[in-house]
């Protein structure tokens, strides 16, 4: 290029300057940055080759940091520091020592569906479960392990994803360690105030990246959405409905209520679903798998999402019926009705949680949060349902409450009598389907057991009976051993060799 | 609620859908959003929650509308759907007094829990059928004007005065998250404003050792 000004312009420029900055003699370009090419290529594979050592050192030193943390955080765990309650079972509990263990697992599920079951046999022993709760924090060694294993892996993707962020990772990391280490120490401030400090740290961290970092705000989403799983995967045991509030009562009332429920039909909701089409059913029933789904994760986005999936498959299921897009009329009461199927474990504990630790920005205005709050719509309705809310008489809603009549068979006797008829609901009919299998299963299995058992005894007697036949064919055919003698084959000595005639001798004639 | 509305540029708004069952909220809104009435080509899933991008005056706007179930049972819920809108479009059909009586109790309600911060908008739809109006254009503008709302007239059917009425209302949520960026100024006030419907006292002991922790950390 700059020969070509030469000429134009009758610029002078001096050999020297074309040549290759590093003095090889070669002619440079200012593409190469005024390098030849064999210099150019060093210098760049030096460039390069320092750049992937400062990247290795990065990760090597996140992963410290990421350990050194892993392991402050579980010191305190181990041993809770102050905790009104021993941390071993009183000496009266003592004799339920096999048992609290096997409980104490089962709570440390990832599903806690049993403890939700569990309680609702034995509602007056509420105080036991929170105890173990508690114990559960010296788990045994299967479950810590199980346990740790999800976290270690949402920490290593959590680093792996900082990685990529240089300096701005750095620190996210370091602040969220620093957080986490925090609120291992505040375990006794109330939910509201956990909340506060999560979404505070949240604010914060989001307000940085913007202003410090100039992160865009895209950028920013993504990152809030690694660091909120990150810290919820870990914060989850101690913040998921703590001691301190009632949410684990208000999941039992509310299991209670749906439960007392059971008999609300689809028309009484008047939601516009055809289950007789088997697409829609289909539908239903995923939709009531994904709600139900939803405790089982712990990140509340995760969670969200379930609900997300739910709605997805409740407007497909509207969409079929009513070959129109779903508006909030028909879409409000086919939730309720999805929630009143499935029952969710939990559901206020999770609503609480999302609440509580959700993203802001996520529940505010974004699809997810529309939908979350149709379920916290959902939730309400069902608490407060009454007979005008369903179009029903006071008397009517009393009766169905009080299970002296149901409205599905009070129409017409012979429907009891008839064999099977056609349930309309898909849950019912899944449910059937599913009775009729396990029902084959337990006959085939008793059949089994049966043949086992036969199979038990004939092998008991068989011993008896060869014993028998033994014995028998003994006393037929007694063995005696006589003794041998002599005599038996002598003949010489007989006694009666003497009445025998003579033997015969020859005669000579 | 102005997400990122200093730096960014981008504003976020929130807009609830009310109005009785069958006073053509979604129509209104499947009109707006994809420009189609009761066509058998909506390819959307549903129409409870559409978004919007636009462009005002050089800002960015994203635009979510949130319909609401109209139903007269669900009406005990409203507050859990409004809670934390920039906006409301309260529709009633002009054939039907009933569906203008149901528009007045939910501005009552929304301006004793929202107070001012909420742009209201009250929409007479179904202009088409103007021979069967029941409820007068005089009556409507000036109740709209005692309780500090706009008012519209608009038609899903003829694409009428739906554009206008979403336009008018960005500009004046707009208008109103500028105010309140300008009063509050920035720092932790307007931070503290952004967030959800989560109480916050600005004495709170906990809110400080929380912050402090982060930045020292």
């Amino acid at each position: 290029m700059s020969q070509r000004t030469e000429r134009r312009g009758g610029i002078h420029v001096d050999q020297s300057d074309l040549l290759c900055k590093k003095g090889c003699g070669y002619y440079g370009n200012a593409a190469w940055q005024g390098l030849c090419s064999k210099c150019w290529r060093e210098e760049y594979q030096r460039v390069r080759q320092k750049q992937i050592q400062d990247d290795w050192a990065l990760a090597e030193k996140l992963q410290r940091e990421e350990e050194a943390a892993y392991a402050s955080s579980h010191g305190p765990q181990t041993q809770p520091p102050s905790q009104s309650t021993p941390p071993h079972p009183q000496p009266g509990h003592a004799s339920l020592g096999p048992f609290s263990k096997f409980e104490e697992k089962k709570t440390n599920e990832k599903t806690r569906k049993v403890t939700t079951v569990k309680k609702f046999f034995s509602p007056s022993s509420r105080s036991a479960p929170k105890k173990e709760t508690q114990e559960g924090k010296t788990p045994s060694p299967s479950v810590s392990r199980r346990a740790s294993f999800d976290t270690d892996q949402v920490s290593k993707d959590f680093v792996d994803f900082l990685k990529n962020l240089q300096k701005p990772g750095r620190e996210i990391h370091k602040q969220c360690r620093a957080f986490i280490g925090n609120m291992s120490s505040k375990k006794d401030l109330s939910a509201d105030e956990l909340s506060e400090c999560v979404q505070d740290f949240y604010q914060n961290l989001a307000d940085r990246l913007m202003g410090h970092f100039k992160c865009s705000s895209e950028s920013v989403e993504q990152v809030m959405d690694q660091v909120e799983k990150y810290i919820m995967t870990r914060l989850y045991k101690s913040v998921f409905c703590p001691e301190t509030t009632d949410d684990e009562k208000k999941d039992l009332a509310t299991q209670n209520r749906i439960r007392a429920l059971h008999w609300v039909t689809i028309e009484m909701l008047c939601v516009s679903f055809d289950e007789e089409i088997p697409e829609v059913s289909e539908n239903v029933v995923k939709a009531i798998t994904d709600v139900i789904e939803m405790d089982s994760k712990r990140v509340p986005r995760d969670k969200l999402s379930c609900i997300t999936r739910c709605s997805k498959h409740i407007f497909s299921a509207i969409r079929i019926t009513k070959k129109e897009p779903a508006s909030a009329d028909d879409f409000l009461p086919a939730l309720i009705y999805i929630v009143l199927k499935a029952n969710p474990p939990r559901l206020q504990s999770n609503i609480q949680y999302i609440t509580r630790f959700c993203n802001p920005s996520r529940l505010m205005t974004g699809e997810d949060g529309y939908y979350f709050t149709n379920l916290c719509c959902a939730a309400a309705f069902i608490e407060k349902l009454d007979a005008q809310s369903l179009n029903l008489s006071p008397e009517e809603f009393e009766r169905y409450m009080s299970g002296q009549a149901s409205p599905r068979c009070s129409g017409s006797e012979e429907d009891w009598s008839s064999p099977a008829p056609a349930p309309t609901n898909p849950v019912l009919a899944q449910l059937n389907q599913n009775l009729e299998v396990l029902s084959g299963l337990s006959g085939r299995q008793e059949a089994l057991m049966e043949a086992a058992h036969s199979l038990q005894a004939d092998l008991l007697s068989w011993p008896e009976s060869v014993q028998h036949e033994v014995h028998d064919i003994l006393k037929k055919y007694p063995l005696e051993v006589l003794p041998r003698s002599a005599p038996a084959i002598d003949d010489n000595n007989d006694v009666d060799n003497d009445n025998l005639p003579p033997p015969l001798t020859p005669q000579v004639v | 609620m102005a997400a990122g509305g200093t730096g960014g540029k981008t504003y976020s708004f929130k807009v609830v859908l009310l109005g009785e069952g069958c006073v053509g909220k979604t129509s209104l809104v499947l009109r707006y959003c994809e420009n189609k009435f009761n066509d058998k080509h909506i390819t959307t899933l549903q129409a409870s929650f559409l978004t919007k991008k636009l462009n005002i005056t050089g800002k960015r706007v994203n635009l979510a509308i949130w319909d609401t179930a109209g139903q007269e049972r669900f009406h005990a819920l409203g507050p859990i759907y409004y809670r934390d809108s920039n906006g409301a479009v309260l529709v009633y059909d002009i054939t039907d007094e009933d569906s203008f009586q149901k528009v007045k109790n939910w501005v009552k309600e929304l301006r004793k829990m929202l107070g001012n911060d909420i742009c209201l908008c009250i929409v007479g739809n179904k202009i088409d059928l103007d021979k069967d109006r029941h409820v007068s254009v005089e009556d409507a503008e000036s109740y709209a004007e005692s309780v500090g709302a706009k008012h519209y007239h608009t038609s899903a059917k003829l694409n009428k005065g739906i554009e206008e009425l979403f336009l008018d209302l960005c500009k004046r949520m707009m208008e109103t998250a500028q105010a309140e960026e300008r009063l509050k100024g920035n720092g932790a006030s307007q931070s503290a404003s952004s967030r959800r419907g989560v109480q916050i006292v600005d004495d709170e002991p906990q809110a400080t050792p929380a912050g402090g922790c982060c930045s020292s950390g």
